[in-house]
């Protein structure tokens, strides 16, 4: 059918308005496709809050961290003075080695003198207060409840009580800490072997080793002290009640 | 929501005060080895999560987690293995028994929380 050459006045309103909407549409489709002014501004910033974020983010994991590795520090130095019985003092170094620093060897070398250490400044037969995983040794440096000295590593932290974290070549120590009381070196913590799962000692285990450095002699000394003590009382005790009894 | 109960079972007192430090929004309950978890476990029916070391005297973790998971009442509970055991084959052991989880000593205290964290979880609706 051939288009009327004229179209009636109502349709010709109706085209013309279809027409301008047409029109209207795609100007509203261009400026929806067009950033608003001022719109690369928004997407800087929302690209440095993101970056912010990000950062706060990263901050707070080390923040936990951080309170974690704190946190480990202090209950390490509440347990290691929560006892005066040597023998607790003794199982919790062990535990702050195995459960805190991961260490699957190692031993406690305390000097069988180590009040005259203290006191003189000397030093004696060095004692092996406890060992661990230490079952399979033999020959070697530790045997029979006694360090007999050859271990360069050891015997220079013994020597002059200086943290000392390796590894080392010559030396079957990881790590030598010296346990030191009023500036005398009273023994050392000797680490031999880490967990297979514990690659190596991190920066932030220093500060588990300078703690027991720090805290674990003077705990161990004073309640060894204090178990002399209260040994000695109760045998005088004893003598006092068997001659009253007389 | 009411925070949920966690039995701690370690050999270790270092390790207890630390979880007390560590976990102060949960409610914790202690034993020092499997007989005596077992035990508490009896007398709070209510526990939520067990934390599990495995070398310990009179019943190892692996003998509890075992006991555990035989027992009816208690089957549901996750256990985290929190060990210095560490090879794939203790790893393999501790899942095989039915353990939820398992954390190698030394273990930072971020990624024990997230662990917790996430067995704890209400499960969605």
């Amino acid at each position: 059918m051939a288009a009327p050459e004229q179209l009636p006045p109502r349709l010709g309103s109706a085209l013309d308005e279809l027409r301008a909407t047409l029109d209207r549409a795609a100007e509203l489709a261009k400026e929806i496709g067009t950033p608003p002014p001022g719109g690369g501004e928004l997407d800087s910033r929302l690209a440095d809050v993101e970056s912010d974020r990000e950062e706060l983010s990263s901050k707070l994991a080390e923040y936990e961290h951080q309170v974690g590795r704190l946190m480990n520090l202090y209950v390490a130095t509440y347990q290691l003075h929560a006892t005066l019985d040597p023998a607790e003092v003794q199982a919790t170094i062990a535990e702050i080695a195995i459960n805190l620093l991961g260490a699957e060897r190692f031993v406690l070398l305390f000097w069988k003198t180590a009040q005259a250490a203290v006191a003189e400044g000397r030093s004696g037969e060095c004692e092996i207060a406890f060992a661990q995983g230490m079952e399979d040794e033999v020959g070697g440096v530790y045997q029979n409840g006694m360090y007999a000295g050859g271990d360069p590593v050891v015997d220079a932290t013994l020597s002059d009580g200086v943290l000392r974290i390796g590894p080392f070549d010559g030396s079957g120590a990881l790590a030598c800490v010296p346990l030191t009381v009023q500036g005398a070196t009273v023994g050392a913590l000797v680490i031999l072997k880490l967990f297979d799962h514990k690659a190596m000692l991190r920066a932030e285990d220093r500060d588990l080793l300078d703690l027991i450095a720090a805290h674990a002699a003077s705990a161990l000394f004073a309640a060894r002290v204090y178990s002399n003590a209260d040994r000695k009382l109760k045998t005088l005790e004893g003598l006092v009640a068997l001659v009253r009894r007389q | 929501m009411k925070p949920k109960k966690v039995l701690v079972v370690d050999d270790s007192k270092l390790l207890h005060r630390m979880f007390e430090m560590m976990l102060r929004g949960f409610p914790l309950v202690h034993a020092f080895d499997g007989r005596e978890a077992l035990d508490r476990l009896a007398e709070h029916k209510d526990v939520e999560i067990i934390l599990l070391d495995i070398n310990m005297p009179r019943m190892n973790g692996l003998e509890f987690l075992t006991a555990v998971k035989a027992h009816p009442e208690f089957a549901r509970i996750p256990v985290v293995i929190i060990t210095t055991e560490g090879t794939e084959d203790d790893t393999e052991r501790g899942m095989q028994a039915g353990a939820a989880a398992y954390v190698k000593k030394p273990f930072r205290n971020e990624e024990l929380l997230g662990v917790i964290n996430k067995l704890t979880a209400s499960p969605a609706a």
